[in-house]
Protein backbone atom coordinates (compact mmCIF):
# COMPACT_ATOMS: atom_id res chain seq x y z
CA UNK A 1 0.00 0.00 0.00
CA UNK A 2 1.03 3.48 -1.16
CA UNK A 3 0.93 6.91 0.34
CA UNK A 4 -3.11 7.43 -0.21
CA UNK A 5 -3.13 10.64 -1.60
CA UNK A 6 -6.62 11.95 -3.00
CA UNK A 7 -7.22 15.26 -4.74
CA UNK A 8 -9.49 17.88 -3.33
CA UNK A 9 -12.74 16.96 -5.41
CA UNK A 10 -11.85 13.00 -4.35
CA UNK A 11 -10.71 12.92 -0.80
CA UNK A 12 -12.69 10.34 1.09
CA UNK A 13 -12.95 13.02 4.66
CA UNK A 14 -12.33 11.83 8.05
CA UNK A 15 -14.45 8.79 7.48
CA UNK A 16 -12.88 5.53 7.46
CA UNK A 17 -15.15 3.71 5.92
CA UNK A 18 -15.16 5.58 2.85
CA UNK A 19 -11.49 5.65 2.20
CA UNK A 20 -11.72 1.82 3.31
CA UNK A 21 -14.21 1.20 -0.08
CA UNK A 22 -12.37 3.90 -2.03
CA UNK A 23 -8.71 2.01 -1.48
CA UNK A 24 -9.92 -1.48 -1.45
CA UNK A 25 -9.30 -2.32 2.22
CA UNK A 26 -12.63 -3.61 2.53
CA UNK A 27 -15.07 -5.70 -0.16
CA UNK A 28 -18.87 -5.58 -0.08
CA UNK A 29 -20.21 -7.83 2.53
CA UNK A 30 -21.31 -11.03 0.24
CA UNK A 31 -22.94 -14.19 1.84
CA UNK A 32 -21.64 -16.61 4.53
CA UNK A 33 -21.13 -19.66 5.45
CA UNK A 34 -24.40 -21.03 7.58
CA UNK A 35 -22.30 -22.61 10.17
CA UNK A 36 -21.37 -19.15 11.55
CA UNK A 37 -21.31 -18.58 15.32
CA UNK A 38 -24.21 -16.15 16.89
CA UNK A 39 -23.88 -13.96 19.43
CA UNK A 40 -26.56 -12.58 22.02
CA UNK A 41 -28.00 -10.84 24.45
CA UNK A 42 -27.17 -7.43 25.91
CA UNK A 43 -29.03 -4.77 27.60
CA UNK A 44 -28.29 -1.14 28.54
CA UNK A 45 -30.03 0.43 31.92
CA UNK A 46 -30.15 4.45 32.00
CA UNK A 47 -29.44 5.75 35.41
CA UNK A 48 -28.95 9.16 37.26
CA UNK A 49 -25.20 9.91 35.80
CA UNK A 50 -24.85 7.19 33.08
CA UNK A 51 -25.38 3.66 31.52
CA UNK A 52 -25.16 0.52 32.83
CA UNK A 53 -24.59 -2.26 30.18
CA UNK A 54 -24.33 -5.82 30.92
CA UNK A 55 -24.31 -8.72 27.74
CA UNK A 56 -23.98 -12.69 28.17
CA UNK A 57 -20.75 -14.17 27.11
CA UNK A 58 -21.88 -17.65 24.79
CA UNK A 59 -21.27 -17.48 21.13
CA UNK A 60 -23.85 -20.45 19.20
CA UNK A 61 -23.81 -22.14 16.14
CA UNK A 62 -25.48 -25.81 16.78
CA UNK A 63 -23.67 -26.18 19.60
CA UNK A 64 -21.89 -24.02 22.12
CA UNK A 65 -19.08 -22.26 20.40
CA UNK A 66 -17.39 -20.35 22.27
CA UNK A 67 -17.94 -19.41 25.99
CA UNK A 68 -16.17 -15.95 26.85
CA UNK A 69 -16.50 -14.08 23.60
CA UNK A 70 -16.60 -10.26 24.36
CA UNK A 71 -19.65 -8.44 22.78
CA UNK A 72 -19.56 -5.28 25.04
CA UNK A 73 -16.43 -3.26 23.69
CA UNK A 74 -15.49 0.85 24.57
CA UNK A 75 -15.68 2.19 20.87
CA UNK A 76 -13.63 5.37 22.50
CA UNK A 77 -13.02 6.28 25.82
CA UNK A 78 -16.60 7.52 26.86
CA UNK A 79 -18.82 5.07 24.32
CA UNK A 80 -19.43 1.76 24.14
CA UNK A 81 -20.74 -0.76 21.48
CA UNK A 82 -22.15 -3.88 21.17
CA UNK A 83 -23.41 -6.56 19.31
CA UNK A 84 -26.12 -9.15 18.49
CA UNK A 85 -26.34 -11.51 15.27
CA UNK A 86 -23.46 -13.06 13.44
CA UNK A 87 -20.47 -12.68 15.56
CA UNK A 88 -17.91 -12.62 12.94
CA UNK A 89 -19.66 -9.56 11.04
CA UNK A 90 -20.70 -8.28 14.56
CA UNK A 91 -16.64 -8.37 15.71
CA UNK A 92 -15.62 -6.69 12.54
CA UNK A 93 -18.06 -4.02 12.70
CA UNK A 94 -17.21 -2.88 16.70
CA UNK A 95 -13.14 -3.11 14.93
CA UNK A 96 -14.39 -0.96 12.00
CA UNK A 97 -16.42 1.28 14.53
CA UNK A 98 -13.83 1.84 16.81
CA UNK A 99 -11.37 2.44 14.52
CA UNK A 100 -13.69 5.32 12.46
CA UNK A 101 -14.10 6.93 15.58
CA UNK A 102 -10.48 7.22 16.20
CA UNK A 103 -9.74 7.86 12.53
CA UNK A 104 -12.37 11.04 12.57
CA UNK A 105 -10.35 12.27 15.94
CA UNK A 106 -6.97 12.00 14.35
CA UNK A 107 -7.69 13.88 10.96
CA UNK A 108 -9.85 16.51 12.21
CA UNK A 109 -8.51 16.88 15.89
CA UNK A 110 -12.04 16.69 17.13
CA UNK A 111 -14.22 14.03 18.82
CA UNK A 112 -17.42 13.39 17.09
CA UNK A 113 -20.45 14.08 19.21
CA UNK A 114 -22.06 11.00 20.47
CA UNK A 115 -25.37 11.61 18.46
CA UNK A 116 -22.37 11.94 15.60
CA UNK A 117 -20.96 8.06 16.10
CA UNK A 118 -24.72 6.76 16.61
CA UNK A 119 -25.76 8.27 12.87
CA UNK A 120 -22.34 7.24 11.51
CA UNK A 121 -23.15 3.55 12.51
CA UNK A 122 -26.62 3.50 10.68
CA UNK A 123 -25.30 3.28 7.15
CA UNK A 124 -23.12 0.51 7.86
CA UNK A 125 -25.66 -1.63 9.34
CA UNK A 126 -28.39 -1.14 6.23
CA UNK A 127 -25.15 -1.65 3.46
CA UNK A 128 -24.47 -5.10 5.86
CA UNK A 129 -27.76 -6.51 6.28
CA UNK A 130 -29.23 -5.61 3.01
CA UNK A 131 -26.62 -8.42 1.45
CA UNK A 132 -26.27 -10.96 3.62
CA UNK A 133 -28.41 -13.26 5.41
CA UNK A 134 -26.74 -13.00 8.72
CA UNK A 135 -27.81 -9.67 10.54
CA UNK A 136 -25.77 -7.66 12.93
CA UNK A 137 -27.39 -5.18 15.06
CA UNK A 138 -25.94 -3.34 17.43
CA UNK A 139 -26.39 -0.98 20.78
CA UNK A 140 -24.72 2.18 21.42
CA UNK A 141 -24.50 3.60 25.05
CA UNK A 142 -22.22 6.45 26.37
CA UNK A 143 -21.59 9.38 27.85
CA UNK A 144 -22.63 12.74 26.56
CA UNK A 145 -20.12 15.29 27.40
CA UNK A 146 -21.79 18.23 26.07
CA UNK A 147 -24.85 17.14 28.06
CA UNK A 148 -23.90 15.86 31.25
CA UNK A 149 -26.28 12.66 30.30
CA UNK A 150 -25.89 8.79 29.91
CA UNK A 151 -27.52 8.34 26.29
CA UNK A 152 -28.60 4.92 24.62
CA UNK A 153 -29.16 4.29 20.80
CA UNK A 154 -30.34 1.22 19.30
CA UNK A 155 -30.86 0.19 15.73
CA UNK A 156 -33.26 -1.90 13.31
CA UNK A 157 -32.11 -4.24 10.73
CA UNK A 158 -33.02 -1.54 8.29
CA UNK A 159 -30.35 1.00 9.98
CA UNK A 160 -32.73 2.78 12.01
CA UNK A 161 -31.37 4.73 14.94
CA UNK A 162 -33.41 5.51 17.67
CA UNK A 163 -32.66 7.08 21.05
CA UNK A 164 -33.79 5.51 24.21
CA UNK A 165 -34.50 7.31 27.31
CA UNK A 166 -35.08 4.21 29.62
CA UNK A 167 -33.07 0.97 28.55
CA UNK A 168 -32.72 -1.55 25.58
CA UNK A 169 -31.98 -4.90 24.25
CA UNK A 170 -30.87 -6.36 21.81
CA UNK A 171 -29.98 -10.71 20.98
CA UNK A 172 -32.36 -13.72 20.92
CA UNK A 173 -33.04 -13.29 24.98
CA UNK A 174 -34.69 -10.37 24.17
CA UNK A 175 -38.10 -10.98 25.24
CA UNK A 176 -37.06 -12.38 28.98
CA UNK A 177 -34.33 -9.59 29.24
CA UNK A 178 -37.00 -6.90 28.02
CA UNK A 179 -39.76 -8.16 30.73
CA UNK A 180 -37.47 -7.83 33.70
CA UNK A 181 -35.92 -3.85 32.59
CA UNK A 182 -39.97 -3.48 31.87
CA UNK A 183 -41.05 -4.58 35.50
CA UNK A 184 -37.62 -3.09 37.56
CA UNK A 185 -37.18 0.19 35.88
CA UNK A 186 -37.42 3.33 37.57
CA UNK A 187 -37.16 6.71 36.26
CA UNK A 188 -34.68 7.41 39.05
CA UNK A 189 -32.53 4.63 39.30
CA UNK A 190 -29.08 4.96 40.80
CA UNK A 191 -25.95 3.28 39.52
CA UNK A 192 -26.32 0.20 42.17
CA UNK A 193 -30.01 -0.05 40.97
CA UNK A 194 -28.96 0.08 37.66
CA UNK A 195 -26.41 -2.53 38.23
CA UNK A 196 -28.47 -5.06 40.09
CA UNK A 197 -31.73 -4.64 37.24
CA UNK A 198 -29.07 -4.87 34.36
CA UNK A 199 -27.94 -8.24 35.96
CA UNK A 200 -31.44 -9.55 36.70
CA UNK A 201 -32.20 -9.43 33.24
CA UNK A 202 -29.25 -11.15 31.45
CA UNK A 203 -30.12 -13.88 34.21
CA UNK A 204 -33.40 -14.05 32.97
CA UNK A 205 -32.12 -14.43 29.20
CA UNK A 206 -29.77 -17.12 30.40
CA UNK A 207 -32.50 -18.41 32.16
CA UNK A 208 -34.86 -18.87 29.63
CA UNK A 209 -33.21 -18.41 26.08
CA UNK A 210 -31.06 -20.95 24.90
CA UNK A 211 -28.71 -18.75 22.88
CA UNK A 212 -28.01 -16.97 26.11
CA UNK A 213 -25.25 -17.95 28.31
CA UNK A 214 -26.07 -17.11 31.82
CA UNK A 215 -23.34 -17.11 34.95
CA UNK A 216 -21.02 -20.20 34.63
CA UNK A 217 -20.17 -20.82 37.92
CA UNK A 218 -18.14 -23.82 37.24
CA UNK A 219 -15.93 -22.17 34.90
CA UNK A 220 -16.03 -19.28 36.55
CA UNK A 221 -17.00 -17.31 33.93
CA UNK A 222 -20.36 -14.49 34.43
CA UNK A 223 -21.16 -12.28 31.70
CA UNK A 224 -19.48 -8.82 31.55
CA UNK A 225 -20.96 -5.61 32.98
CA UNK A 226 -19.74 -1.62 32.00
CA UNK A 227 -20.48 1.18 33.54
CA UNK A 228 -20.54 4.90 31.43
CA UNK A 229 -20.61 7.85 33.24
CA UNK A 230 -18.43 11.31 33.49
CA UNK A 231 -15.20 8.81 34.30
CA UNK A 232 -15.59 6.97 30.81
CA UNK A 233 -16.29 3.72 29.98
CA UNK A 234 -15.50 0.85 32.75
CA UNK A 235 -15.70 -2.24 33.01
CA UNK A 236 -16.41 -4.16 36.74
CA UNK A 237 -13.87 -6.25 37.49
CA UNK A 238 -14.72 -10.19 37.71
CA UNK A 239 -15.16 -10.92 41.31
CA UNK A 240 -17.74 -8.11 42.04
CA UNK A 241 -19.69 -9.54 38.86
CA UNK A 242 -19.22 -12.87 40.15
CA UNK A 243 -20.31 -11.82 43.71
CA UNK A 244 -23.59 -10.08 42.06
CA UNK A 245 -24.47 -13.13 39.88
CA UNK A 246 -24.05 -15.90 42.82
CA UNK A 247 -26.31 -13.43 45.15
CA UNK A 248 -29.03 -13.93 42.88
CA UNK A 249 -28.26 -17.37 42.13
CA UNK A 250 -29.01 -17.74 45.41
CA UNK A 251 -31.98 -15.91 45.90
CA UNK A 252 -33.58 -17.90 42.96
CA UNK A 253 -32.44 -21.83 44.89
CA UNK A 254 -34.03 -19.92 48.06
CA UNK A 255 -36.98 -19.41 46.05
CA UNK A 256 -37.16 -22.80 44.48
CA UNK A 257 -36.67 -21.35 41.24
CA UNK A 258 -39.54 -19.35 40.92
CA UNK A 259 -39.00 -15.41 39.84
CA UNK A 260 -42.30 -13.90 40.72
CA UNK A 261 -43.19 -12.41 43.65
CA UNK A 262 -41.19 -8.96 44.43
CA UNK A 263 -38.63 -8.70 41.54
CA UNK A 264 -35.40 -10.79 42.31
CA UNK B 1 5.54 23.04 -32.45
CA UNK B 2 7.04 24.88 -29.02
CA UNK B 3 10.23 25.58 -28.53
CA UNK B 4 12.28 23.96 -25.74
CA UNK B 5 15.44 26.25 -23.88
CA UNK B 6 17.96 23.89 -23.19
CA UNK B 7 18.50 23.92 -18.66
CA UNK B 8 21.28 21.96 -17.44
CA UNK B 9 19.95 19.29 -14.71
CA UNK B 10 22.33 20.86 -12.09
CA UNK B 11 20.60 24.31 -13.08
CA UNK B 12 17.06 22.82 -12.79
CA UNK B 13 18.01 21.03 -9.25
CA UNK B 14 19.62 24.12 -8.56
CA UNK B 15 16.07 26.70 -9.34
CA UNK B 16 14.08 24.08 -7.53
CA UNK B 17 16.05 23.61 -4.34
CA UNK B 18 16.19 27.49 -4.26
CA UNK B 19 12.25 27.96 -4.77
CA UNK B 20 11.37 25.03 -2.12
CA UNK B 21 13.81 26.92 0.53
CA UNK B 22 12.38 29.76 0.35
CA UNK B 23 8.71 28.98 1.24
CA UNK B 24 10.07 26.83 3.95
CA UNK B 25 12.41 29.78 5.05
CA UNK B 26 9.00 32.06 5.53
CA UNK B 27 7.59 29.90 8.04
CA UNK B 28 8.42 29.43 12.00
CA UNK B 29 10.76 26.24 12.95
CA UNK B 30 9.83 23.33 14.68
CA UNK B 31 12.12 21.05 17.28
CA UNK B 32 11.88 17.30 18.19
CA UNK B 33 14.04 16.01 20.42
CA UNK B 34 13.94 12.79 22.61
CA UNK B 35 13.92 13.06 26.17
CA UNK B 36 14.27 10.31 29.02
CA UNK B 37 11.04 8.72 28.59
CA UNK B 38 9.60 10.09 25.41
CA UNK B 39 9.81 12.06 22.59
CA UNK B 40 8.70 15.96 22.48
CA UNK B 41 7.90 18.29 19.59
CA UNK B 42 7.60 22.25 20.19
CA UNK B 43 6.41 24.40 17.38
CA UNK B 44 6.59 28.24 16.85
CA UNK B 45 2.58 28.21 15.90
CA UNK B 46 0.66 31.82 16.97
CA UNK B 47 -2.43 29.54 16.02
CA UNK B 48 -4.75 27.50 17.87
CA UNK B 49 -6.16 25.52 15.54
CA UNK B 50 -4.28 24.93 12.34
CA UNK B 51 -1.58 22.65 13.98
CA UNK B 52 1.74 21.95 12.56
CA UNK B 53 2.10 18.86 15.02
CA UNK B 54 -0.47 15.87 14.93
CA UNK B 55 -1.03 12.19 16.45
CA UNK B 56 -0.48 9.86 13.41
CA UNK B 57 -0.89 6.66 15.32
CA UNK B 58 -0.76 4.64 18.71
CA UNK B 59 2.70 5.35 19.02
CA UNK B 60 3.91 7.65 16.13
CA UNK B 61 3.87 11.64 15.38
CA UNK B 62 3.69 14.02 12.48
CA UNK B 63 5.21 17.39 12.41
CA UNK B 64 5.37 19.86 9.19
CA UNK B 65 7.02 23.04 8.65
CA UNK B 66 6.36 25.11 4.86
CA UNK B 67 3.00 25.25 3.17
CA UNK B 68 0.17 24.50 5.53
CA UNK B 69 -2.11 23.12 2.87
CA UNK B 70 0.74 20.88 1.24
CA UNK B 71 2.35 19.34 4.89
CA UNK B 72 -1.53 18.91 6.22
CA UNK B 73 -2.27 16.10 2.99
CA UNK B 74 0.63 14.92 3.46
CA UNK B 75 -0.13 14.19 7.37
CA UNK B 76 -3.64 13.21 6.36
CA UNK B 77 -2.19 10.70 4.28
CA UNK B 78 -0.15 9.68 6.63
CA UNK B 79 -3.43 8.91 9.38
CA UNK B 80 -4.86 6.76 6.58
CA UNK B 81 -1.78 4.62 5.77
CA UNK B 82 -1.28 3.89 9.13
CA UNK B 83 -5.00 3.30 9.81
CA UNK B 84 -5.35 1.23 6.56
CA UNK B 85 -2.06 -1.04 7.60
CA UNK B 86 -3.26 -1.29 11.11
CA UNK B 87 -6.82 -2.38 10.24
CA UNK B 88 -5.42 -4.75 7.45
CA UNK B 89 -2.56 -6.45 9.47
CA UNK B 90 -2.34 -5.71 13.15
CA UNK B 91 -1.56 -2.41 15.48
CA UNK B 92 2.13 -3.74 15.79
CA UNK B 93 2.65 -4.01 12.52
CA UNK B 94 2.76 -0.20 12.00
CA UNK B 95 6.41 1.19 11.30
CA UNK B 96 7.37 4.78 11.84
CA UNK B 97 9.87 3.51 9.42
CA UNK B 98 7.79 2.75 6.46
CA UNK B 99 5.21 5.64 6.30
CA UNK B 100 8.85 7.84 6.17
CA UNK B 101 10.23 5.90 3.64
CA UNK B 102 6.64 6.87 1.44
CA UNK B 103 6.69 10.23 2.54
CA UNK B 104 10.12 10.39 1.09
CA UNK B 105 9.26 8.88 -2.30
CA UNK B 106 6.68 10.94 -3.03
CA UNK B 107 8.08 14.73 -1.80
CA UNK B 108 11.31 13.40 -4.15
CA UNK B 109 8.84 12.51 -6.89
CA UNK B 110 7.32 15.68 -6.21
CA UNK B 111 10.87 17.52 -6.41
CA UNK B 112 11.81 16.29 -9.60
CA UNK B 113 8.89 15.90 -11.43
CA UNK B 114 6.08 17.67 -10.23
CA UNK B 115 4.83 20.88 -11.56
CA UNK B 116 6.18 22.91 -8.33
CA UNK B 117 8.15 21.17 -5.56
CA UNK B 118 6.53 20.56 -2.31
CA UNK B 119 7.68 23.52 0.08
CA UNK B 120 7.83 21.39 2.80
CA UNK B 121 9.98 19.47 5.21
CA UNK B 122 8.14 16.69 7.77
CA UNK B 123 9.02 14.23 10.78
CA UNK B 124 7.90 11.19 12.10
CA UNK B 125 8.61 10.56 15.70
CA UNK B 126 8.11 7.35 16.83
CA UNK B 127 7.99 6.05 20.58
CA UNK B 128 9.86 2.81 21.08
CA UNK B 129 8.23 -0.61 22.30
CA UNK B 130 10.60 -3.76 23.25
CA UNK B 131 10.52 -4.73 19.09
CA UNK B 132 11.08 -1.14 17.67
CA UNK B 133 13.79 1.58 18.73
CA UNK B 134 12.29 5.18 19.49
CA UNK B 135 13.08 7.12 16.21
CA UNK B 136 13.12 10.63 14.75
CA UNK B 137 12.65 10.79 10.71
CA UNK B 138 13.26 14.10 9.04
CA UNK B 139 12.39 14.02 5.57
CA UNK B 140 13.47 17.09 3.16
CA UNK B 141 11.90 19.04 0.56
CA UNK B 142 13.88 17.31 -1.92
CA UNK B 143 12.97 14.11 -0.47
CA UNK B 144 16.03 13.36 1.42
CA UNK B 145 15.72 11.19 4.53
CA UNK B 146 17.76 11.56 7.53
CA UNK B 147 17.37 9.23 11.07
CA UNK B 148 18.05 11.70 13.57
CA UNK B 149 19.88 9.99 16.71
CA UNK B 150 18.57 12.62 19.68
CA UNK B 151 16.75 15.47 18.36
CA UNK B 152 15.61 17.10 14.81
CA UNK B 153 15.12 20.82 13.59
CA UNK B 154 12.92 21.77 10.91
CA UNK B 155 12.82 25.07 9.10
CA UNK B 156 14.35 27.96 7.68
CA UNK B 157 16.49 28.37 10.39
CA UNK B 158 17.37 24.96 11.24
CA UNK B 159 20.85 25.19 11.72
CA UNK B 160 21.23 27.70 13.79
CA UNK B 161 18.73 26.16 16.11
CA UNK B 162 20.20 23.06 15.65
CA UNK B 163 24.02 24.47 16.67
CA UNK B 164 21.80 26.05 19.60
CA UNK B 165 19.59 23.29 20.93
CA UNK B 166 22.83 20.64 20.44
CA UNK B 167 25.40 22.77 22.60
CA UNK B 168 22.74 22.83 25.29
CA UNK B 169 21.70 19.45 25.61
CA UNK B 170 24.20 16.13 25.67
CA UNK B 171 22.30 13.89 26.98
CA UNK B 172 18.74 12.75 27.64
CA UNK B 173 17.48 14.72 29.94
CA UNK B 174 13.74 15.11 31.48
CA UNK B 175 10.67 16.73 30.03
CA UNK B 176 10.82 20.17 31.52
CA UNK B 177 14.37 20.29 30.86
CA UNK B 178 14.15 19.01 27.38
CA UNK B 179 11.51 21.86 26.55
CA UNK B 180 13.23 24.30 28.18
CA UNK B 181 15.95 24.09 26.16
CA UNK B 182 14.08 23.70 23.01
CA UNK B 183 11.85 26.56 23.42
CA UNK B 184 15.12 28.60 24.03
CA UNK B 185 16.64 27.28 20.91
CA UNK B 186 13.70 28.31 18.90
CA UNK B 187 13.84 31.65 20.31
CA UNK B 188 17.87 32.85 20.70
CA UNK B 189 18.88 35.18 22.87
CA UNK B 190 17.09 38.01 21.92
CA UNK B 191 13.36 37.38 22.05
CA UNK B 192 11.24 35.41 23.78
CA UNK B 193 7.87 33.46 22.64
CA UNK B 194 5.41 33.50 24.92
CA UNK B 195 3.62 30.25 25.85
CA UNK B 196 0.00 30.85 23.70
CA UNK B 197 2.38 30.90 20.78
CA UNK B 198 3.84 27.69 21.23
CA UNK B 199 2.49 24.42 20.35
CA UNK B 200 3.80 21.45 22.33
CA UNK B 201 2.88 17.71 21.96
CA UNK B 202 4.49 14.54 23.08
CA UNK B 203 4.45 11.14 22.79
CA UNK B 204 4.84 8.99 26.14
CA UNK B 205 3.42 6.13 27.45
CA UNK B 206 0.55 6.70 30.04
CA UNK B 207 -0.44 3.63 30.10
CA UNK B 208 -3.08 3.30 27.15
CA UNK B 209 -2.49 2.30 23.45
CA UNK B 210 -2.13 5.96 22.55
CA UNK B 211 0.95 7.88 23.58
CA UNK B 212 0.63 10.87 21.78
CA UNK B 213 -0.66 14.12 23.93
CA UNK B 214 -0.82 17.84 23.09
CA UNK B 215 -0.08 19.87 26.51
CA UNK B 216 -2.10 22.42 27.33
CA UNK B 217 -0.82 26.05 27.97
CA UNK B 218 -1.01 25.69 31.34
CA UNK B 219 0.83 23.16 31.59
CA UNK B 220 3.75 24.34 29.56
CA UNK B 221 3.55 27.30 31.43
CA UNK B 222 3.97 24.69 34.20
CA UNK B 223 7.12 22.89 32.86
CA UNK B 224 9.20 26.16 31.78
CA UNK B 225 8.29 27.46 34.89
CA UNK B 226 6.98 30.86 33.57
Amino acid sequence: MGLPLFSASDDPGPSFVRYAELSGLVDEPSMTDADARHATTVIAVRYNGGVVMVGDRQATSSYIASRDVRKIEAADRFTALAISGSAARGLEFIRMAQLSFEHYEKMTDTSLSLEGKANYLSPIIQRNNLSTPLMVIPLLAGWDPSRQDGRIFEYDGAGGCYERRDFATIGSGTPFADSALRLGFRADLDREAALELGALAIYEAGDNDPSTGGPDFVRNLYPMIVTLDENGFTELPADEVAQRFIAINQRRTESQGVAGGSLR
Amino acid sequence: MSNYFYVSPEQLIKDRAEFAQKGIARGRSIVAAIYDVGVLMVAENPSASLNKISEIYDRIAFAGVGKYNEFDRLREAGIRWADGTGFTYSREDVDARALANYYAQHIGDMFTEGQKPLEVEVLVAQLGTAIRPTKLFRIAYEGTISDEPRFAVLGGDAEAIKSRFGAAESDLEPLDVTLRNAVAALANADRTIEVPDLEVCVLEDTGGRRTFARLTDERVAALLGT
